[in-house]
């Protein structure tokens, strides 16, 4: 099997670094992939389930731009919806009729929401979900989960992050994952001052297993949320529309007050949502909470496109079946070689460890060797399945992945 | 814990551990030590304690009190002794008398050599030789005041909270130095040499590039995207080790 190189990469690189801190920031950043000389740092182009680097390796992509591109690059019926919407308006000086259309859409859709509010990224919408929470309930504390994601903003980062100060985590509390008894706790110790709890439906950190709910938690927060009027804000930021079209949610039979949305909502176009119920509509309103391009047109338009087409062709159910085929094959070869691959997180979008090595060193070089071979995957961070991942992708995956394991048997 | 307390302890306990390494490699205060036989304790009133033993040639660092010092300094608070660190105050003898004037010539011959090493405005960045131990010595001193942060330091101790349990190993390739910490629910330990097992390690290519990161001459992420710095295994621990890191040079500038 060919060895990709990554001369041009690497290239491209040293003049990023002089001009650009880090040379690629943020969760693009080389700094995970473990080794960095097994990864491309630049695409070229892309297409379908694809992309190909500047050194013109070709790639199987599983992290799908991490999390948008769920329908594959350069979908037809999204890109059309784009590229019409250009022609008439884009950024303006007063709103498009997107918009409306959007928001309509995905309040007949999604059963929490009564409206929808659209911005840019992630962050600003968990950021707008945590002001709203504190302008209905006049409360300070926010409750999190140890270790979950929520963006970069100074509350969200954990202790000690650079450009943050202490204070700016003096009202946010993190309990852990599936423990309904640390939230009770928590509750009690700040009487009438906790304004919200933000979580993702599931627990999906990096670096470790995702966990999926226990049996009745949701339930039982919910229920809890409601009675000790503390607004339950659900981050669907990555799982949003991978596991259901009407919020993940709806998957686990629990029905929060607020749903940030982004990542996959418009297969790769710039645009968050959050959506909410009739009873913070007024809340929500007295917020104000802008942005130079949250009006833009086109990306409200292959958000419709996308949302609609996800919707039409099932899609949560084509990803969670690509993604089972994936795994079940995945595991299978792992296993021919003797090694035990620990699948957990949802099927569409899994976080796999080789478990027979507890430091990740071991599941690290497989990674790497799949990358250098052509299935481009990190170590650290769950993957992502798109629609667009063919059974002739996955097939092509699997053979990757069995030469890898060789490879990294033949070097231990 | 104050600001003057955490810095006495990484006085004793980070930069003064150097002395070990400091005679071992440094020819002219190997000379100097070569006959020393005593041991000098530090005790800091509601602070931290310590000594260094010379013996055959060796030193030995101890992060506690010493049950028979030849020499007993008694400093009446952390102030006092970061003073006597920056050159401005004098310990109170309670013990050893007799080898007051030693104190004020041979000792302290040793530990303005020390100062030396750690402070390249006052040694010789272009020396080959000189760079060699000026890393050695700022890289151990770095990582054991991750120690010290790490169990004593409030943003720290949240920070080292969230270190996955095992070992890190921090290593100069192509032949040293190494060390380890190892955290383990709240605990650090920190250790010089390989680690058994490292659920993390993290390796520079070589002294320079060691040198240029520790004096923050060089950016670390992008050492790493160069290859100049390799990590492997569990990240976390990197990460949160180098945000401890960072806030070394808040206490020890």
């Amino acid at each position: 099997m060919k060895i990709y190189q990554y001369d041009k990469s690497a290239a491209l690189f040293r003049r990023a670094a002089k001009v650009i801190p880090c040379g690629i920031y943020g969760h693009f950043s080389p700094t995970p992939c473990v080794p960095v000389s097994a990864y491309p740092f630049f695409s070229e182009r892309t297409e379908g389930a694809k992309f190909w680097d500047v050194d013109g390796n070709e790639f199987v992509d599983y992290m799908c731009a991490y999390g948008p591109m769920v329908l594959g690059y350069h979908h037809p019926v999204v890109d059309e919806a784009y590229q019409a919407q250009m022609k008439l308006a884009d950024s303006n000086s007063v709103a498009s009729p997107k918009m409306v259309e959007l928001a309509e859409f995905m309040v007949d859709m999604i059963p929490v929401a009564d409206w929808a509010f659209f911005a840019k990224n992630g962050a600003d919408v968990t950021n707008y979900a945590a002001m709203i929470a504190r302008a209905a309930t006049g409360r300070n504390k926010i409750i999190a989960i140890a270790g979950g994601y929520h963006g970069t903003t100074p509350w969200m980062q954990a202790a000690g992050h650079h450009g943050t100060i202490d204070d700016d985590l003096t009202h946010i509390r993190r309990i852990p994952w599936n423990d309904f008894a640390a939230l009770e706790r928590v509750v009690a110790e700040h009487p009438n001052d906790v304004a919200g709890f933000i979580a993702s439906p599931y627990h999906h950190p990096i670096f470790v297993d995702n966990e999926m709910p226990a049996e009745g938690y949701w339930q039982k927060v919910q229920q809890f949320l409601k009675k000790n009027g503390i607004v339950f804000i659900i981050d669907d930021v990555r799982c949003g529309f991978r596991l259901h079209m009407g919020g993940s949610n709806e998957l686990f039979g629990f029905k929060p007050d607020l749903i940030c949305f982004c990542k996959a909502i418009a297969n790769g176009y710039p645009i968050s949502a959050l959506v909410g119920t009739e009873s913070l509509k007024n809340a929500a309103a007295k917020v104000f909470h802008t942005g130079s391009f949250w009006y833009s047109a086109g990306p409200m338009a292959a958000a419709l496109a996308c949302l609609q087409e996800l919707k039409r062709i099932d899609g949560p159910k084509i990803l969670a079946d690509q993604g089972k085929k994936l795994l079940a094959g995945m595991v299978e070869i792992s296993k021919a070689h003797g090694y035990h691959l620990q699948v957990s997180g949802a099927p569409s979008m899994p976080y796999l460890r080789i478990t027979d090595d507890a430091s990740l060193m071991l599941h690290q070089q497989w990674c790497a060797e799949c990358t250098r071979r052509g299935a481009y995957l990190t170590s650290h961070h769950n993957w992502f399945v798109s629609t667009a991942h063919s059974d002739e992708d996955i097939q092509r995956t699997l053979e990757i992945a069995d030469d890898a394991f060789k490879a990294v048997k033949q070097a231990r | 814990m104050n600001e003057s307390l955490i810095k006495a302890y990484l006085n004793l306990h980070a930069v003064f551990q150097n002395l070990e390494d400091l005679v071992k490699f440094d020819e002219p205060m190997a000379q100097l030590i070569r006959d020393w036989d005593l041991t000098v304790e530090f005790v800091v009133r509601n602070g931290p304690s310590a000594f260094v033993e010379f013996k055959n040639g060796v030193c030995r660092h101890g992060p506690t009190a010493h049950d028979n010092p030849t020499v007993r300094l008694y400093f009446t608070s952390a102030g006092h002794l970061n003073r006597m660190f920056d050159g401005k105050a004098t310990p109170i003898p309670l013990k050893g008398f007799l080898r007051l004037g030693f104190l004020k010539r041979e000792f302290a011959q040793l530990t303005d050599r020390l100062t030396y090493y750690l402070r390249p405005e006052l040694g010789k960045p272009d020396d080959e030789s000189y760079v060699k131990l000026n890393t050695i010595l700022t890289l151990q001193t770095a990582l054991y005041a991750v120690k010290v942060l790490g169990m004593l330091e409030p943003t720290s101790k949240k920070i080292a909270a969230h270190i996955p349990a095992g070992a890190l190993q921090v290593e100069v390739l192509p032949a040293g130095p190494c060390l380890h910490l190892v955290f383990d629910k709240g605990g650090i330990s920190v250790a010089k040499g390989p680690a058994k097992q490292p659920m993390a390690k993290m390796a520079f290519k070589n002294l320079q590039v060691a040198n240029a990161l520790l004096t923050g001459k060089m950016d670390g992420f992008l050492a790493v995207a160069n290859g100049d710095v390799v990590l492997q295994g569990q990240l976390p621990m990197v990460d949160n080790l180098n945000l401890i890191l960072d806030r070394v040079p808040r206490y020890l500038a």
